[in-house]
């Protein structure tokens, strides 16, 4: 129910209209909760929903939940019934107002994808991938034993794994990888980093950081506390104990090739060969992944607060498709000053230099 | 004739060859794989140039060796022929496949 079909609920303030959403008749009850859900901010909903405890109904917060969140976050996962690339999205399986599924696969995508979005709108108020809303499509049980989750440019595609490579079910269940894939989707709508070499390997560094703080926040964790691994626990345990080690590069797995520093930059073509990873970009990842380790760890705290901010507004408002390491680096230490000042921009110039992209 | 998959890029940026060779199958399922040889146009593919690189995807190098050649094609994800894709499947299905990884 649309609130400017009901003007007297859309100027009323807020308490009131708990009160008529809680107490009123029954016909304006509904009018009272689209009101309330559609006219204040993300913030303001979620303390309204708290002070309403006091004197509502669980039933009133409840359904004013469902509408807060329909408000701003839309996502629908979908199973492809292992039918593969011709078969996407495939079955709808659970949308945003829906109930868990008796489906483990469909509730981690479903999970791991709105800690995302919360995360993009809560930390820095960004209303989804676009910045316009736009709704979250996830596909599980994508082909047969498919060991890989990858975002096509239109929506996330995760298989079960092999149980050869990836355990089975943990591509969905690891939140880190799921954000990681989402923010692919952010990459895509602002810097459009091109996927290849060093471009290449800032896209996925800026995914790699971005899945981790998702995780961060998800567990509350600090700097310190984080493990700064990608994919912790989806290899089968006699490949290795995660994909990536932004504290440790190189550490990951067997045949981890992660550099922590320029001067082992590994130098690959992009040609299609699967072995040269588009110009190895899921391996040089790891010297800016390492720089940013090293500051969140300097800084301290929830890594999110700072250095996350700055690394998002780089990502977001100053690199474009053909930014290079150093133009990474440059932006952010620029970014610092701006937002912070020279505590922070001084700990960025440091972490930079560490790995040798600054000198 | 030896037929390998070659994966690489991924989430992972994990290198594997999932290989069949014709010695370890039964004779009638070394007919199969000829055909989806055949079918896939391996033998007749045209080099690939660069493809635009895609998130997370991954990519694929066919290999097909025999007494007479050896020969290769590589593919994106998103590239992938139908008859290609059956011609992954089968040798994903097979019991006697081998695995290896690369990096």
């Amino acid at each position: 129910m649309a609130a400017t079909t009901h003007p007297n609920c859309a100027i009323a303030p807020p308490d009131l209209l708990a009160r008529v959403a809680s107490q009123g008749p029954a016909a304006q009850r509904d009018a009272a909760l689209a009101a309330l859900a559609a006219s204040a901010s993300m913030r303001t909903q979620r303390s309204l929903l708290g002070r309403l405890r006091q004197h509502a109904g669980d039933d009133v917060v409840n359904r004013l939940a469902g509408l807060v969140v329909s408000a701003v976050r839309r996502q629908t996962v979908y199973d492809n019934q292992h039918q593969g690339r011709s078969f996407l999205p495939g079955v709808r399986t659970r949308g945003e107002l829906d109930g868990p599924s008796g489906d483990p696969a469909v509730n981690d995508a479903f999970d791991g994808t709105a800690a995302t979005y919360d995360f993009l709108h809560e930390v820095f108020g960004r209303d989804s991938l676009d910045g316009k809303g736009m709704e979250l499509v996830s596909t599980v049980h994508y082909g047969v034993d498919f060991d890989n989750a990858f975002w096509n440019g239109a929506q996330m595609v995760y298989g079960d794994g092999s149980g050869e490579l990836f355990i089975k079910g943990a591509l969905t269940a690891a939140k880190e990888i799921v954000a990681h894939e989402l923010f692919h989707g952010v990459t895509t709508f602002t810097a459009d980093l091109a996927y290849s070499k060093q471009s290449g390997a800032l896209n996925e560094h800026f995914s790699d950081v971005f899945g981790t703080l998702v995780k961060q926040r998800h567990l509350g964790q600090t700097a310190d506390e984080a493990d700064w691994l990608i994919g912790a626990g989806t290899l089968v345990p006699s490949l290795g104990r995660a994909l990536r080690s932004m504290k440790e590069p190189g550490t990951a797995f067997a045949g981890d090739r992660q550099p922590a520093h320029m001067d082992d930059y590994v130098e690959l073509p992009d040609d299609n060969d699967p072995r040269n990873d588009n110009g190895g970009v899921h391996i040089n990842s790891g010297i800016p992944n390492h720089a940013f380790y090293l500051l969140a760890t300097t800084l301290g705290g929830q890594a999110w607060g700072t250095a996350g901010a700055i690394w998002f507004r780089t990502l977001t408002e100053r690199l474009g498709a053909s930014s290079q390491f150093v133009d990474a680096a440059e932006q952010t230490v620029q970014v610092a000053k701006e937002m912070f000042g020279p505590v922070e921009q001084s700990a960025v110039e440091d972490a930079w230099r560490q790995v040798g992209v600054l000198s | 004739m030896r037929v390998s998959v070659v994966r690489g890029g991924g989430i992972a940026g994990i290198t594997t060859r999932t290989t069949v060779t014709g010695d370890d199958l039964p004779a009638h399922d070394v007919d199969t794989m000829s055909r989806l040889v055949e079918r896939a146009g391996v033998r007749r593919a045209a080099p690939a140039g660069p493809a635009e690189g895609r998130a997370d995807q991954q990519l694929y190098e066919i290999e097909v060796v025999d007494d007479s050649a050896a020969v290769s094609v590589r593919f994106g994800e998103e590239d992938l022929p139908r008859e290609v894709r059956e011609l992954v499947a089968w040798i994903d299905g097979r019991p006697e496949r081998t695995r290896e990884l690369l990096t």
